[in-house]
């Protein structure tokens, strides 16, 4: 593995992206539709307390990493449909810069974004409510932590299933059935709980407090994007990529 | 003694029941133009995926500068630069950006980097455009940056699949020069497949023919020419039948046929066609050519690709 390989591989992928985002194609138009609607609209209507609710922890973690999707389906998938694929399997970069180096892209995005809607918002509020309004050192640590983590499992599940999709299209698809599972599917978890249960769940997870609950989620996340990245790089074989 | 830039030996490629390469043996010395010639679907393209290391054959070998292709894909793909079956150039980025990956890719420094941009981009005529981005440009212009790419690092073995595909005559001839010099001026060996036939004649040291996966001729491009199939043509006035009859009865003249006006001879082995011609003399043919008829590389080609038989046998160490 070598670091100045991932980091020329990111730097493509940037580079591409840049060119979406300013052309407000794919993935640009909805990031600047998120980005007026959170960043300004929602801290406008929730006030000062859209900058420590603690539902904002897995709130900006679920957006950012939806986010990364549309990047992220692009990573092989977008290559093979553009034939430019089988040119980058052709060079010196190994297996892994090239897997890490799509991966880092995707999660940079995510945390772009997220900061990009803070700062955004944290202006906005400061305009509404005459005064800079800085938010919590804490609670804007666990959630950068967050979005992190929960932006490499996505990118872990995005490049997984890219390696394999015919197209961006299929890749999309795939990956947003996957993101709706894993999204709705804690919800309709809770929703099948009866009222009790439901309370005492609560209950619990407010004991734990938010520290320990946010280094719970992270293990978690951590764990499964490693366990992703692993199937990632025991799919990405040159010799198969070319041929499909 | 003579580096192999590629040995190939006994190369098989296997796609479930169909097969690739049969049993591909021949060699490319260091240094020289090889081309590879073949109809769509003869086995090229593996077998460049083959000694990229992209593709594992079924059985056989192939080392490139020694390495296995196999075991030890990334230290050829280290060595190489590959214009593939598509130009693989990120259109969204621009021509500049193209480059300056392909140069980040081989760890060129940054002033290397830019002055070899500036340096190819001239020598292509695209520098003026640097800054557009691929997608907009013409397939011609995609083309000579995708070979721009290719060479960018300085590679001691380029493999280019079609590189004048899309060239106009200018650009391809130019594009010739610039391979040509490649090998003779900097020692880089060019693996070139091509279906331009002439292209192979002005610019391949060594061609090889592929056939169904199977290596049906190898040699010097004059090498799969009949030197002298025996085939004179006389262009000129009074050629008529009773001329043919008359030549056709001259000893050493297997045939003689009228075609659009001018006499076609055939000639036995080591016949010269000067008494041919003073008999036409004697019969008042005022004569304004002779010629004669040369094989060319084409007709070669398609005779060793259409022949059921072929020439396999062929190959081996060049």
């Amino acid at each position: 593995m070598n670091i100045a390989d991932i980091i020329t591989v990111t730097r493509k992928e940037w580079l591409e992206f840049r060119d979406q985002l300013l052309r407000l194609r794919r993935g640009g138009l909805s990031a600047v539709i998120v980005l007026l609607m959170l960043g300004i609209v929602t801290p406008l209507q929730m006030g000062p307390l859209w900058l420590q609710s603690p539902l904002m922890l897995a709130y900006w973690p679920l957006l950012s990493s939806g986010m990364v999707s549309t990047l992220i389906a692009d990573a092989f998938a977008g290559e093979r449909e553009r034939h430019t694929l089988e040119t980058l399997l052709a060079t010196r970069l190994s297996d892994t810069s090239i897997l890490l180096g799509k991966v880092l892209a995707a999660i940079m995005y995510g945390l772009l974004f997220t900061t990009a809607n803070i700062v955004v918002g944290v202006v906005t509020l400061s305009i509404a409510h005459k005064g800079i309004q800085a938010p919590p050192a804490a609670h804007t640590g666990y959630m950068l932590l967050l979005v992190t983590l929960a932006c490499s499992t996505l990118a872990g599940i995005g490049v997984f299933i890219s390696l394999k999709a015919a197209t961006v299209r299929q890749a999309q698809q795939t990956l947003g059935i996957i993101m709706m599972v894993l999204f709705i599917g804690p919800v309709l978890f809770v929703q099948f709980l009866d009222s009790e249960d439901r309370m005492s769940m609560a209950g619990r997870l407010a004991s734990l407090g938010t520290a320990r609950l946010v280094g719970w989620a992270s293990a978690v996340l951590f764990a499964a994007s490693c366990v992703l990245m692993l199937m990632a790089m025991a799919r990405f074989k040159r010799g198969k990529l070319t041929l499909d | 003694m003579t580096t192999l830039a590629i040995e190939a030996r006994d190369l098989v490629r296997d796609f479930g029941s169909v097969r690739a390469l049969d049993h591909l043996s021949f060699d490319v010395p260091a240094g020289i133009v090889f081309g590879f010639l073949g109809p769509n679907g003869a086995g090229k393209t593996t077998a460049i995926r083959t000694f990229l290391g992209l593709v594992e054959p079924t059985s056989g070998s192939a080392r490139v500068f020694g390495f296995d292709t196999k075991s030890e894909g990334d230290r050829v793909r280290e060595r190489a630069g590959a214009l593939l079956e598509h130009h693989g150039l990120y259109e969204r980025l621009t021509a500049e950006q193209n480059l300056e990956f392909a140069g980040r890719v081989w760890h060129m420094p940054a002033g290397e980097r830019r002055a070899r941009i500036r340096e190819l981009l001239d020598q292509f005529g695209l520098w003026d455009r640097r800054e557009d981005a691929v997608g907009k440009w013409s397939r011609g212009m995609k083309q000579k940056l995708a070979v721009a790419r290719t060479v960018f690092h300085r590679p001691p073995l380029v493999f280019l699949d079609e590189p004048t595909a899309g060239l106009d005559p200018v650009a391809s001839a130019a594009l010739r020069e610039d391979l040509a010099s490649l090998a003779t001026g900097q020692g880089v060996t060019i693996f070139l497949t091509t279906h331009n036939l002439v292209e192979a004649e002005r610019l391949c040291d060594l061609v090889g023919v592929i056939r169904r996966g199977q290596l049906a001729a190898l040699g010097p491009p004059s090498s799969l020419q009949p030197n002298d199939p025996g085939l004179v043509r006389v262009v000129g006035t009074g050629i008529d039948a009773s001329v043919a009859s008359a030549a056709s009865t001259m000893p050493g003249i297997l045939h003689a046929t009228v075609e659009d006006g001018a006499l076609e001879v055939k000639l036995a082995d080591g016949v010269r066609p000067a008494e041919l011609v003073a008999m036409l003399v004697a019969r008042g043919v005022g004569i304004d050519e002779v010629r004669r008829q040369r094989q060319t590389l084409e007709e070669a080609f398609l005779e060793l690709v259409n022949d059921n038989a072929g020439r396999s046998g062929n190959g081996g160490s060049a």
